[in-house]
């Protein structure tokens, strides 16, 4: 069990790095880049359970905030109600596959996106136009790459999910 | 503890969610600002480490592949290296006439600072903020509100303003973000504007309150006025794309596209420049 959190831990962190790093900007379309981090806090959620799903989006929000320029809590608070929710329907009300996966991400980005602005409205600063400049497509953009990243998950967490019950 | 070991789910994600409302409200308590700093003591360290690794891959690579073209780079440096000594008398021929006319006009010699190299090695991981993080903090005598510039094609231009100094990396705020507001004037026909980023997803920039009377053309230079005490003045910004006459505004709007491009710059030079600390509690006040 330790393994399968140090695994989670070293993704999360990797993610993170990936996505901060300067070259990571070459695969921005529309300005916009996916959201690795988002993306893998729901895999683990849709994988085993709310509970890991909360968690994992709390620290790994933090850590996103703090190594971006948002208040702390602005980007870990989404991340903890996505990881809570989508982890109450999990795999066995959606199965893997490639459309319900894109479809799940792209809804969960959406979702993630407006409590993202409602926050920044209230605690920060918010504008209506970012849900044409970033929310959309940055849903897009991540609903086209977690079928990838959720089969490269799969190969990583292939242990944890067999004693899961899920292969 | 029954109770909680039965209804953790619920309890960690009504502790996680209150813990979080909580920081949002109280981010300017000392707590925040320690808790950010310890997160950022533990992370930076990583990321420098996959910078710099990342960055050895590149240089070996780049030995293999670049090899032909430093060689062709080398003979083009020293042709061009033959022309400049040539035109060398010319130019300090020039330079004592312009210090010769300056003089005689009262105008200050143009001031020039110090300034620290400093790499980027890394960039906000969220697209609803537009910074960058360097490799020099603190420690290199970097402080809030230093300017930071970039060369390009031989020309220094203006990048952003150092918004966090820690140790070892401090944070950028570059100019298309639009959060930060630049004082700017048209180079040719010397009209004053406000400048700040465009929106959240692109590398452009809008300059408001230029006068109405102002002609803008397309490729109009845009350079720093100076004002706001923390640019120089004459710093290159960008060049005109754009521009709108706002039908319920006493003033027009250019779009600039800036001169670095945010999204492929490495290198910068941070500005040892303390900025007028007048003008940024007038503006404190203000706000």
């Amino acid at each position: 069990m330790i393994v399968s959190y140090i695994i989670m831990g070293i993704v999360i962190a990797a993610s993170l790095l990936i996505q901060g790093h300067p070259s990571f900007d070459v695969i921005r379309i529309a300005g916009v880049k996916p959201d690795m981090l988002f993306i893998v806090i729901v895999y683990l959620s849709y994988s085993f359970g709310s509970f890991t799903g909360e968690v994992t989006g709390f620290i790994g929000g933090l850590f996103h905030d703090v190594v971006s320029r948002s208040p702390l809590g602005l980007l870990a608070l989404p991340k903890v109600v996505l990881g809570f929710l989508i982890g109450m329907f999990g795999r066995g009300m959606f199965k893997n596959t490639i459309v319900t996966v894109a479809i799940m991400l792209f809804l969960a980005s959406l979702l993630k996106g407006i409590i993202t602005l409602f926050l920044a409205y209230i605690f920060h600063q918010g504008s209506i136009s970012q849900v044409l400049d970033v929310i959309l497509p940055e849903s897009f953009y991540n609903a086209l790459m977690a079928p990838f990243i959720f089969i490269l998950l799969d190969k990583i967490f292939e242990r944890e999910l067999e004693r899961e019950g899920h292969l | 503890m029954e109770f909680l070991e039965r209804n953790k789910t619920v309890v960690a994600f009504i502790s996680f969610t209150l813990f979080c409302i909580i920081s949002l409200s109280v981010q300017s308590s000392s707590f925040t600002l320690t808790f950010e700093g310890i997160g950022s003591a533990l992370i930076m360290p990583f990321q420098k480490g996959y910078d710099g690794i990342q960055g050895g891959i590149r240089t070996i690579w780049a030995g293999f592949t670049d090899l032909s073209e430093v060689r062709e780079e080398l003979h083009k440096t020293r042709v061009k290296l033959q022309n400049y000594e040539s035109i060398s008398d010319d130019f300090s021929e020039i330079k004592r006439e312009n210090e010769r006319l300056r003089h005689l006009l009262e105008m200050k010699e143009r001031l020039t600072f110090e300034s620290v190299p400093a790499s980027i090695i890394s960039k906000d991981p969220d697209n609803w903020f537009r910074t960058l993080i360097i490799n020099r903090g603190t420690s290199d005598g970097i402080k809030e509100n230093m300017p930071v510039i970039a060369f390009r094609k031989g020309q220094k231009a203006v990048v952003g303003k150092i918004i966090e100094a820690r140790g070892s990396i401090s944070r950028i705020i570059p100019i298309i973000s639009p959060d930060l507001n630049v004082g700017v004037k048209l180079q040719e026909s010397r009209y004053p504007g406000l400048l700040y980023g465009y929106s959240s997803n692109t590398a452009l920039c809008k300059v408001d309150y230029i006068s109405r009377g102002a002609v803008i053309k397309k490729n109009d230079i845009v350079i720093t006025s100076g004002q706001g005490g923390i640019f120089p003045p004459g710093l290159l910004v960008g060049r005109v794309i754009k521009s709108d006459i706002l039908e319920s505004s006493a003033y027009q709007r250019a779009v600039v596209v800036p001169f670095i491009d945010y999204h492929l710059v490495e290198e910068v030079f941070v500005i040892k420049r303390d900025p007028d600390g007048e003008i940024l509690k007038l503006l404190g006040e203000q706000q």
